[in-house]
Formats: C-alpha cells, sequence, structure tokens
C-alpha cells in the first residue's frame, strides 16, 4: 500500500494536476482578458460565485498537491542524510498547510 | 592529434590529473580507440578497457569530449581537439579510464534479468510468436556498457536506490516478454518511489546510449503498463 502511495500514486497525482491546472489557467485568462472585474470587490463576489469557488478550490488543491509531490521528489533527489530530510519535508508540509489556510481565508472570507 | 586524458593511479598519485598527449595520426586511425592502443604502446601506464574493438561487449565505455560513448565505435575524424576524455562520470575509478561497476551490475541483478517461467519446460524450446519475438527489438540488442546510467542525473543523485536506465531497459524486455510468467511481480518490484520513479524523463540516457536504444522509451512503457494494472 505504501509503496504505490509513493511510487505510481504520485507520479499520476503530479500528471492529472497538472493538466487540470493547465486547462484552468487557460480558462482564468480567457475571463479575465474577456471580462476583466473592475475592482477587489467584483474580483471577489465572482470568486465567491459557487459555480467559480469550487472549481477554483480544486485548482488551488490541485496546485498544492502539485508542490507537494515536485518538492518531495527534489528533496529525495538532493537531501540524503534521514534527520535533514525529515526536517525539510516537516518544513514544507507546514508551509503548504499554511499556505493552503491562507487561500482559504482569502477566499471564504475575503480578508487578505 | 592532441588529447587530454584523466590519469589516476590511486597506488601512486594522490589525486587525479589531466595528463596531455600528443600524437601524430595515421592511416589506420579509423576510431578513437585505434589512437588509444597506439597511445598505450608508447606509455604502457596508460590504463583503460576493451575487448572487441566493435561496439559489442560493452567494455570501453568512457567520456569522450563530455559525452559518453565507446571509443571502438566514435570516428576519429570530427573529434574536437584536445579530445577530453574522463571515466564514465560517477563510477568509481579504479584507475585512470577504468571504472568499477559493481553498483552497476548490482542494480541490473536486482530486475532479475532472466526468464521466470515455472512451467516445465519443453522438449525443445519456449515458442514465440514472431509478432511477440519482436517486441524484443530494442530491449535484447543492450550491450551493458553503462553510458547511459553514467550520464543519468537521477542514477548520480540515487545510484544504490533507482535501478537506472540500462537496468530499467532490462526489465521491460522481461516485462514485455512473452514467455515469462512474473510480469507481476516485476511491475510490483518498480512501483516504488526509488526504483523507477526517480526518472524525470530527462532523456540523457537515450541520447546518449552507443547502441541506439531507448530506456527512457521503455520506463514510458513500464510506467503506461503500472497506470493499466492499477486500473
Ligand atoms: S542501454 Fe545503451 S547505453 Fe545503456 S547500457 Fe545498454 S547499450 Fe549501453
Ligand atoms: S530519462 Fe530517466 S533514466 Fe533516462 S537519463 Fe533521464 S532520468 Fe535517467
Ligand atoms: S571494445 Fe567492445 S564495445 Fe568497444
Amino acid at each position: 500500500m505504501r509503496r504505490t502511495a509513493t511510487g505510481l500514486r504520485a507520479w499520476l497525482v503530479q500528471r492529472v494536476t497538472a493538466v487540470y491546472m493547465l486547462l484552468f489557467i487557460v480558462f482564468l485568462l480567457f475571463h479575465f482578458l474577456l471580462a476583466p472585474p473592475d475592482s477587489y470587490e467584483a474580483w471577489h463576489g465572482w470568486m465567491r460565485n459557487s459555480r467559480i469557488a469550487i472549481p477554483a478550490s480544486v485548482f488551488f488543491a490541485a496546485l498544492l498537491l502539485h508542490a507537494w509531490v515536485g518538492l518531495r521528489d527534489v528533496l529525495m533527489d538532493y537531501v540524503h542524510p534521514l534527520a535533514w530530510r525529515i526536517s525539510a519535508l516537516a518544513l514544507l508540509a507546514f508551509s503548504l498547510t499554511a499556505i493552503a489556510a491562507w487561500v482559504v481565508r482569502i477566499l471564504l472570507m475575503g480578508t487578505a | 592529434m592532441r588529447l587530454s586524458i584523466f590519469r589516476f593511479n590511486p597506488e601512486k598519485d594522490e589525486k587525479p590529473y589531466m595528463q596531455d598527449y600528443e600524437i601524430a595520426p595515421e592511416q589506420t586511425d579509423r576510431m578513437l580507440l585505434d589512437v588509444l592502443v597506439r597511445l598505450k604502446g608508447r606509455d604502457d601506464s596508460l590504463t583503460f578497457r576493451r575487448s572487441c574493438r566493435e561496439g559489442i561487449c560493452g567494455s570501453d565505455g568512457m567520456n569522450i569530449n563530455g559525452r559518453n560513448g565507446l571509443a571502438c565505435i566514435t570516428p576519429v575524424k570530427g573529434l574536437k581537439e584536445p579530445v577530453v576524455l574522463r571515466p564514465l562520470p560517477s563510477f568509481p575509478v579504479i584507475r585512470d579510464l577504468v571504472v568499477d561497476m559493481t553498483r552497476f551490475f548490482k542494480q541490473y541483478h536486482s530486475i532479475k534479468p532472466y526468464l521466470i517461467n515455472n512451467d516445465p519446460p519443453p522438449e525443445r524450446e519456449r515458442l514465440q510468436s514472431p509478432e511477440d519475438r519482436a517486441k524484443l527489438d530494442g530491449l535484447y540488442e543492450c550491450i551493458l556498457c553503462a553510458c547511459c546510467t553514467s550520464q543519468c542525473p537521477s542514477s548520480w543523485w540515487n545510484p544504490d536506490k533507482f535501478v537506472g536506465p540500462a537496468g530499467l531497459l532490462q526489465a521491460y524486455r522481461f516485462i514485455i516478454d512473452s514467455r515469462d510468467q512474473a510480469t507481476q511481480e516485476r511491475l510490483d518490484d518498480l512501483n516504488d518511489a526509488y526504483r523507477l520513479f526517480r526518472c524525470r524523463t530527462i532523456m540523457n540516457c537515450t541520447e546518449v546510449c552507443p547502441r541506439h536504444l531507448s530506456p527512457s522509451r521503455a520506463i514510458e512503457k513500464i510506467r503506461l503498463m503500472m497506470v493499466k494494472d492499477s486500473s
């Protein structure tokens, strides 16, 4: 079980999230080119609209997962002493969780 | 012709150094190995491996002007001078251009490079359709020269845990063999964070293989088989 979690599954997560993010970014680009919001409030209202909020939450989840797998890979390549590796992974997990909390705060509560 | 060759004799030298050679080209110098053999006639302390001198034994893999290759099939013509020769990158050096291949072969053996088939052997041979046999083309030709693995960044960082392109090419050679019955075990064995999935598809392996094989494509196919297998 653990073996699949770190081998094939991590690789699949990386591919699937990449495709989703690409599609979502293209969509965002088109939206902001065709109908640019004229204020923070307008943008925020748009983001909170549930038709956008759900795919946007998925986007941020994908972004964080993608970053986790990618940076975990970098650490596995370069950081070999176990103590350093564990500290670095813990720091990474902590940072990503903090970013996730911040995203939730902006999107749901509207305060930066 | 000017050459600059990595020299290191652990019994005498404190650390490696590059030695310059100048040798007048001769009619018979077609491949780099021809020049090396003549150089050794002049300086018999110069050490390198070679055997078949036709690209089939895999013993004279070395780094030629920054790129791994076999000296015996590298034409002298077109080589930028001075020709810089170094041992295979990241492999422990035994002496001059001779490297220790122990770890490389350990990874190779770890994929069980032999047919696993528990059926009683038929009287003559295990048959295979021409189509199934064709699936082994581009795989069985590997001569284990290690040019690919020695040029693979993922193998540099995790040589003890990542099987490396040469070993993975052979893993696929047995996974895809219709006569082999251990396909599932072979796939499971490679499905962890290191053995196969350290590969970043950098493709140095395919770029550098003197036999024009494509380990990176074999790795991709193993991944796809794993995806199919898991769904
Ligand atoms: S795949 Fe090519 S480069 Fe790698 S060991 Fe085999 S023959 Fe050499
Ligand atoms: S494709 Fe994979 S195995 Fe080949 S050089 Fe790149 S990381 Fe190494
Ligand atoms: S001497 Fe055999 S491969 Fe070059």
